[in-house]
């Protein structure tokens, strides 16, 4: 029986045979799910998707595209609002 | 409606939202432009052509066309030089 705290669907079960040929098991943290576009709702390019960790170390570049609303509205939306925007 | 000296703005890539200005069409679908982008070719697909229309000539150089545009309000950056030239 694990231990309370692992006990979280948050946490995955490794099977990892050490040097010694035995099989033990490690518990890993499962990673966020993927960005979505917050106007359309598909899964957005450019993040990835990592632990909190992970994502400090990155650069501001790494973590989104070079673009203006890059990792928050797809490319398609973001089209769609500069010519809305323009047309008005 | 693309042609030269026409004022577009552009919808995608990382200068989305900037004015620029039809210089030259060399291919069919392709355009080169010039303004607040760097003189690049993209395709037509990503300009929205405005209803503004400047005066100049194919192939006009940066500052031909950042003069031009001025004349009609769009405030286009100067070119930095190069350093260590």
């Amino acid at each position: 029986m694990p231990r309370p705290r692992y006990r979280s669907r948050g946490y995955r079960r490794v099977f990892v045979r050490t040097p010694g040929s035995q099989n033990v098991l490690h518990y890993k943290r499962r990673k966020p799910s993927k960005a979505e576009c917050s106007s359309c709702g598909s899964l957005l390019k450019g993040v990835p998707r990592e632990l909190p960790y992970k994502m400090r170390t990155m650069g501001k570049s790494r973590k989104r595209p070079e673009r203006p609303y890059g990792g928050v509205l797809c490319s398609r939306c973001t089209r769609k609002k500069i010519v809305e925007n323009i047309r008005k | 409606m693309i042609e030269v000296g026409r004022v577009c703005l552009k919808i995608a890539g990382r200068d989305a939202g900037k004015r620029c200005v039809v210089v030259d069409l060399p291919e069919k679908n392709y355009a080169v432009i010039e303004g607040q982008t760097r003189r690049r070719k993209c395709n037509i697909i990503h300009l929205e052509p405005l209803k503004e229309k400047i005066k100049i000539s194919k192939g006009a150089s940066h500052e031909e066309v950042a003069k031009e545009l001025k004349k009609i309000g769009i405030e286009v950056e100067e070119k930095k030089k190069k350093s260590g030239e």
